[in-house]
């Protein structure tokens, strides 16, 4: 039997969605989550570029759909994901899924993701991303961050990278999230794992273009974090 | 006396009068006037009594005056850098503080662009 979400667990689950610099990508990704019926809380992380007035032509169009707030300088994605987290429990959502902005995934995996929170099968979800459809560098990236969470974190998944995430706001009352940068999808794996949230991973699919290979976490990206993560043994 | 022995300790009293400056005007604490100003003191003094860093360096058993005084030198260094980088660290934190709570304090709406 095909899973469908119902109506009004439509109503009451609300997208995060970071973004910085993304003009050009940006509004399909909006616009068709808000046609699919979600809500979603926005978080322009200091872009230099137009980013903030796209978004807001968008909420134009879907007024009661879109919540935006807006960091007067980068922080990085961790700490608008912070801000996000913040800002959806204003609204009282039962669902809270992170999607990434610049449409490297696709808004058809919402389903997927929330299925396991709908059913009761688990309480936080993170989309998994084929590895054969990985670029090699973020593939060796990605498997070394894999190693590190595994080692730091004591917690072993297929996808410690993903940015596609989803949570109840029952679960989301119980994590704390501090970092700063592409710590964050670790420390989200990390704090439902220490908190004994049930936990799914679901199987998504990635759309990967030039634009959207630029960000994540690459070979830089991964030494941070493992300083990072030292760090936070202390 | 060589040129170094009259330079290094006119830059020592330099810092060592820019630091109590710096008390007076509320910037720095005691307690750092009084490092730094220790810190200045040793090394004016190495500088006026080169050979006086050989005695130290008997002591914790360096063969070389000079090398017990780059050692000691770097390890004031890397002690700075990491009160630096701990301190930038407190503040990128307290700057995220900031960041959060101006966005969470100002949802943009609508209104906001017909303004």
């Amino acid at each position: 039997m095909v899973f469908e979400i119902t109506e009004e667990d439509k109503q009451s689950t609300y997208v995060i969605l970071p973004a910085y610099n993304e003009e050009t990508r940006i509004q399909p990704v909006i616009e068709e989550i808000a046609r699919r019926g979600y809500k979603m809380v926005i978080v322009n992380d200091g872009s230099s570029d137009n980013t903030l007035k796209v978004i807001m032509e968008s909420q134009r169009k879907y007024p009661k759909s879109i919540y935006i707030y807006s960091h007067i300088i980068n922080r990085g994605v961790g700490v608008a994901m912070q801000t996000g987290f913040d800002a959806v429990v204003r609204y009282n959502p039962k669902y809270v899924v992170n999607m990434d902005s610049d449409g490297q995934h696709s808004v058809d995996d919402l389903e997927n993701v929330l299925k396991p929170l709908v059913t009761g099968e688990a309480q936080a979800v993170i989309g998994v991303r084929p590895l054969e459809d990985m670029p090699l560098s973020r593939n060796f990236a990605n498997a070394v961050m894999n190693l590190l969470t595994k080692i730091f974190y004591k917690v072993d998944v297929s996808d410690s990278q993903t940015g596609f995430r989803a949570i109840t706001n029952e679960a989301l009352k119980k994590i704390n999230i501090n970092a700063r940068g592409y710590l964050i999808s670790s420390e989200f794996i990390r704090e439902v794992n220490d908190n004994d949230i049930p936990f799914a991973e679901v199987p998504i699919e990635t759309i990967y273009t030039p634009e959207t290979q630029a960000k994540g976490t690459n070979i830089v990206e991964a030494f941070k974090i493992l300083v990072q993560m030292i760090r936070h043994q202390f | 006396m060589l040129l170094y022995s009259i330079l290094v300790p006119i830059v020592g009293i330099i810092f060592i009068v820019l630091f109590l400056v710096r008390y007076m005007k509320g910037k720095s604490s005691l307690l750092t006037v009084f490092l730094w100003a220790l810190l200045w003191i040793i090394v004016s003094l190495f500088a006026i009594f080169p050979d006086s860093s050989s005695y130290f360096a008997k002591l914790f058993g360096i063969t070389r005056g000079l090398d017990f005084v780059i050692i000691a030198v770097f390890a004031v260094l890397v002690y700075t850098i990491f009160k630096l980088y701990f301190k930038l660290d407190k503040l990128q934190d307290d700057l995220n503080t900031i960041v959060k709570e101006v966005a969470l304090n100002n949802e943009i709406s609508l209104d906001d662009k017909e303004e």
